[in-house]
């Protein structure tokens, strides 16, 4: 019977002009933009790649110079795309593209993308994540929303249901003949999807097919809470027409209203420092120390040094002071970057943190964090390459100090050259794994988790309780 | 039975409507939320300027010191920032911090505010690589999201007020078989949804314009009474546009569920799945290069400029007589080579730029091109351009810096190039930023487009919808 039910209402809206029209408009739409999102990811990532290897060039080509010349000459990191980010672009507009790795400071990344766009760009782009996260609901809500009341106002539920068949019978069917509709759109873009996947995006990605079958989870699992949902709303309304209305503030609510208001909200509970307070408070630290971070004494330094060796004056050590005491302040300076940058990333988590807790209201919020996480595109991540970028960077430069300190004496004039560039590794940047980013995320699967539970049982619960006439 | 008539039974049954007081409530609270949410960032702002001028302040007057103590027989805290080299006092220790002022808007629209820098410190050195640094620290994630501000609830929520207060206003008085009744009295149809959504617009735009006002009066934006009439000007006549657009499909003779369905439908595509389109037909249209050859055009410039800084300099004197004013010293300074270098660095950097903001341009060109197929876009534009937080005015920022630079640059280069001494007898005759604000003209003279094709719309819509409520006869 369930069957029978399906393919009816499979039948019903698939011979509906309406549905036929926005499902061929959301598909074209969803096959666009991740084929244009694609070939863009495609591109910008091809251009770092090459910018990177240009970027080492330099680095290795300088010449001889004293190394700590070098690291003052440093080397620009360009964060790379990572596979999956074709389908998801997430805050990569909105976060620097490259940092310059150098002596003596961690740098901000710079280049965001979305300057150079206009405010009315800031709108929003249509990804294939918009689609999804947006108007594929919408569709869904327009086939669910008279799926009961429709039939109840034309008279045909107490036939119905006159046939014996169950109400939960009914309510599997209503919603599998949905499913069979949507698959319609949303098989071809799985398909064209996983093809893009496997034909190759160049960017690194820890196991890039698990994470896309996770990501193509976690959308069923929404549509699934929204068809669930549209049923519920659509047993319980009096009318077709109330149904539609109420389940169209629950997308605008959705869609609009609750991700704006959790920005705010989120500033709210966990201020920023404006750009002017962060730097002025690093530059303090630099110049002061902080609590038990305390700037390393030149003269104190020096001193110690030459009690370690037994010696009386500094050329007389069997390294190179200056060496060694730019490798102390150095970490002096990590130390400051580590708890200056790392408070603010803290706060950056935090405030995702309630964004995350709003999806209680409004299930888009976990269905869009998850969909950045794994895409690999989401805040987290782009801490994940600023904390190896800026690894790399410390590594780069004890290389170089120590090299200072053990090949020359204080005082004596030292120059390096290309066998100690290019003994510095090239910067590899190994993406998250599935694991790492689904741990992250554990607030938002639940909450996913529950939007689907609960919109299931509301459906079966409404179905088992409406009103035949 | 006269208007008066109908605008009083209206009262009563609005005032009657349990349903439309929730709705009228939700909205007073998303606008006092968005009120607040602006309100917050203003006061952020405010104290952020606040405190990079305190920062310029202490700079400059600890230069001043040192400059004091130098000319007392003191010695320089450090020889590579001894204060009197020209490149020094006019380099990053002696860099002015250029401010915009927040928009006298702002707590309004945060518009790109959140977004682009509002401060830059300007030195010789700066170039267009300046122009590229962030602006305010933000989480990107929200960057990406948007402000709840009130321009957010103006262009996007408030047309969904106007339509469910609106869908039903001559479908209903059919259904509910008043319409005959209604029409018998001396009165058209026209007349009694003009009367009708003219009472709507008052309730709507007058709880808009209230707390807009409300807003501009706790952040003292009355300063600019221009932008604070076309702020409500703008909001008046976009919703005026939905009102019009609800008459017209009133006029259309269909059920009210028919009418919420059209005009959900017409909302749906004018202010969510148009702009996106828009902005991705933009995205495939024109591409845009991403800036990551800037850095590597900078990189290759400075390795080229170490290497023949000589040559530069005498390239740099040939194009730049005025520059050194007929005094070069004899042999050039070290300080005069680096200049040539950074010099060379600069214009590579111009060159690089020129080519990005060109095909920028083609883009934002396609941009402006549609944004007339979406009021919401043309409605958008206007309040954050209304409210000083928009594109234009960051632009005119930005160019205004690149002036100064320039100005700071004719200041200090000569005695770069003389290998000069300065001293604190210098400093009151070093240039000075003020920032030249936009007038109304100005302002005005960008939202005029927009607003007329707006009004006009607003015209056009109504006309049609006054043509087709002509035809209602109280028998159909």
């Amino acid at each position: 019977m369930i069957k029978h039910i399906a393919r009816k209402e499979f039948t019903d809206v698939v011979r509906d002009g309406r549905f036929r029209w926005c499902a061929a408009l959301v598909g074209a739409l969803l096959l666009v933009s991740l084929g244009h999102g694609w070939v863009q990811a495609r591109q910008a990532q091809e251009e770092l790649a090459a910018a990177q290897a240009t970027a080492r060039d330099h680095w290795e080509s300088q010449g001889e110079k004293n190394p700590h010349s070098a690291a003052h000459y440093g080397i620009y990191a360009f964060k790379p795309r990572l596979a999956l980010s074709f389908v998801d672009e997430g805050v990569d507009p909105y976060t620097g593209t490259s940092v310059w790795l150098e002596a003596h400071r961690q740098n901000d990344f710079l280049m965001r993308p979305a300057q150079d766009a206009t405010a009315a760009q800031r709108v929003g782009a249509l990804t294939a994540a918009q689609v999804l996260q947006n108007l594929v609901p919408l569709l869904v809500i327009l086939l669910t929303f008279g799926a009961l009341a429709g039939e109840r106002e034309q008279g045909t539920l107490r036939q119905l249901l006159a046939t014996g068949i169950g109400r939960r019978e009914l309510a599997v069917g209503k919603a599998l003949g949905v499913a069979g509709a949507l698959a319609l759109l949303l098989v071809p873009a799985a398909v064209v999807g996983a093809a893009a996947l496997v034909v190759g995006s160049t960017g690194p990605a820890a196991s890039p097919l698990a994470r896309g079958t996770v990501l193509a989870g976690v959308y069923l699992a929404y549509f699934g809470a929204f068809v669930g949902l549209g049923l519920a709303v659509s047993a319980w309304a009096r009318s077709a027409r109330t149904a539609l209305v109420v389940l169209l503030g629950v997308w605008v609510v959705n869609g609009l209203v609750a991700p704006r208001a959790a920005v705010d909200l989120s500033k709210w509970i966990h201020p920023t420092p404006s750009a002017v307070e962060f730097a002025h408070t690093l530059e303090q630290e630099m110049a002061a120390g902080v609590d038990d971070i305390q700037r390393p004494d030149r003269a104190a330094f020096g001193e110690r040094l030459l009690a370690e060796y037994g010696v009386e004056r500094a050329e007389d050590l069997p390294v190179n002071e200056v060496g060694l005491y730019l490798q102390e302040s150095e970490e002096f300076g990590n130390r400051i970057f580590d708890r200056n940058y790392g408070a603010l990333w803290d706060t950056f988590e935090r405030q995702g943190v309630v964004h995350e807790a709003l999806a209680v209201a409004a299930p888009l919020l976990a269905v869009r964090t998850l969909s950045m996480g794994l895409a690999g595109t989401d805040v987290e991540q782009h801490r994940h390459f600023a904390t190896a970028a800026e690894a790399y960077r410390r590594d780069m430069m004890r290389q170089m100090n120590l090299d200072l300190a053990e090949n020359s004496r204080t005082g004596e004039l030292y120059t390096a050259g290309p066998e100690l560039w290019a003994e510095v590794p090239p910067l590899q940047y190994d993406a998250p794994t599935l694991g790492w980013v689904l741990g992250n995320r554990v607030l938002s699967l639940l909450v996913l988790g529950l939007w689907l539970a609960g919109a299931g049982l509301l459906a079966a619960r409404r179905v088992q309780r409406a009103e035949v006439a | 039975m006269t208007l008066r008539t109908v605008l009083r039974n209206e009262w009563r049954l609005l005032a009657a409507d349990p349903a439309l007081r929730v709705v009228l409530g939700v909205f007073a609270v998303l606008f006092v939320y968005a009120l607040a949410n602006g309100m917050a960032w203003a006061g952020f702002q405010e104290r952020t300027v606040e405190a990079a001028r305190t920062g310029n302040a202490e700079r400059v007057e600890a230069l001043e010191q040192e400059l004091a103590d130098i000319a007392n027989g003191g010695r320089p805290s450090s020889p590579f920032r001894d204060p009197r080299a020209p490149n020094v006092l006019g380099g990053a220790r002696g860099a002015r911090t250029a401010v915009l002022e927040p928009g006298p808007l702002t707590a309004l629209a945060v518009g790109q505010s959140d977004l682009l820098p509002y401060y830059y410190d300007v030195s010789i050195y700066t170039n267009e690589a300046t122009f590229q640094q962030n602006g305010e620290v933000e989480n990107p994630l929200n960057l990406m999201v948007g402000r709840f501000d009130l321009a957010f609830v103006t262009v996007y929520l408030l047309p969904l007020l106007v339509l469910a207060l609106s869908y039903n206003v001559l479908s209903e008085e059919r259904e509910q078989g008043t319409l005959a009744l209604t029409l018998s009295q001396p009165v058209s149809a026209r007349d009694v949804v003009l009367a009708k959504l003219a009472f709507r617009a008052v309730l709507v735009v007058g709880l808009a314009a209230a707390v807009s006002l409300l807003g501009i009066l706790a952040t003292g934006g009355f300063g600019s009474p221009g932008r604070v009439l076309l702020w409500c000007g703008t909001v008046t006549v976009y919703a005026l546009f939905w009102f019009a657009l609800a008459a017209w499909v009133n006029g259309l003779r269909r059920s009210s569920a028919w009418n919420a369905t059209a005009l959900v439908g017409a909302w749906l595509v004018l202010v969510v799945v148009l702009p996106a389109a828009v902005n991705f037909a933009a995205g495939l249209l024109h591409p845009l290069p991403s800036r990551v050859e800037m850095i590597t055009a900078q990189r290759e410039a400075s390795n080229d400029a170490v290497n023949q800084r000589s040559e530069l300099l005498a390239r740099y004197l040939e194009d730049h007589p005025e520059m050194a004013g007929g005094v070069v010293a004899e042999e050039p300074g070290l300080g005069a080579l680096a200049w040539a270098a950074t010099d060379a660095v600069n214009s590579r950097l111009e060159e690089v730029t020129a080519v990005h903001d060109a095909r920028r341009a083609d883009q934002l060109a396609l941009v402006r091109r549609y944004r007339f197929l979406s009021p919401a876009l043309l409605a958008q534009e206007v309040l954050v351009d209304a409210a000083g937080t928009g594109d234009a005015r960051f632009a005119r920022f930005q160019s205004q810096v690149r002036a100064f630079a320039d100005e700071w640059r004719q200041f200090f280069v000569p005695a770069i190039l003389a290998s000069e001494r300065m001293d604190a007898g210098v400093l009151p005759d070093v240039p000075v930023f003020s920032f030249v604000d936009e007038g109304p003209a100005d302002v005005a003279g960008r939202a005029a487009v927009p607003l007329l094709v707006l009004g006009g719309l607003v015209v056009l819509v109504s006309a049609g919808a006054a043509a087709r409520l002509g035809r209602v006869r109280g028998a159909d």
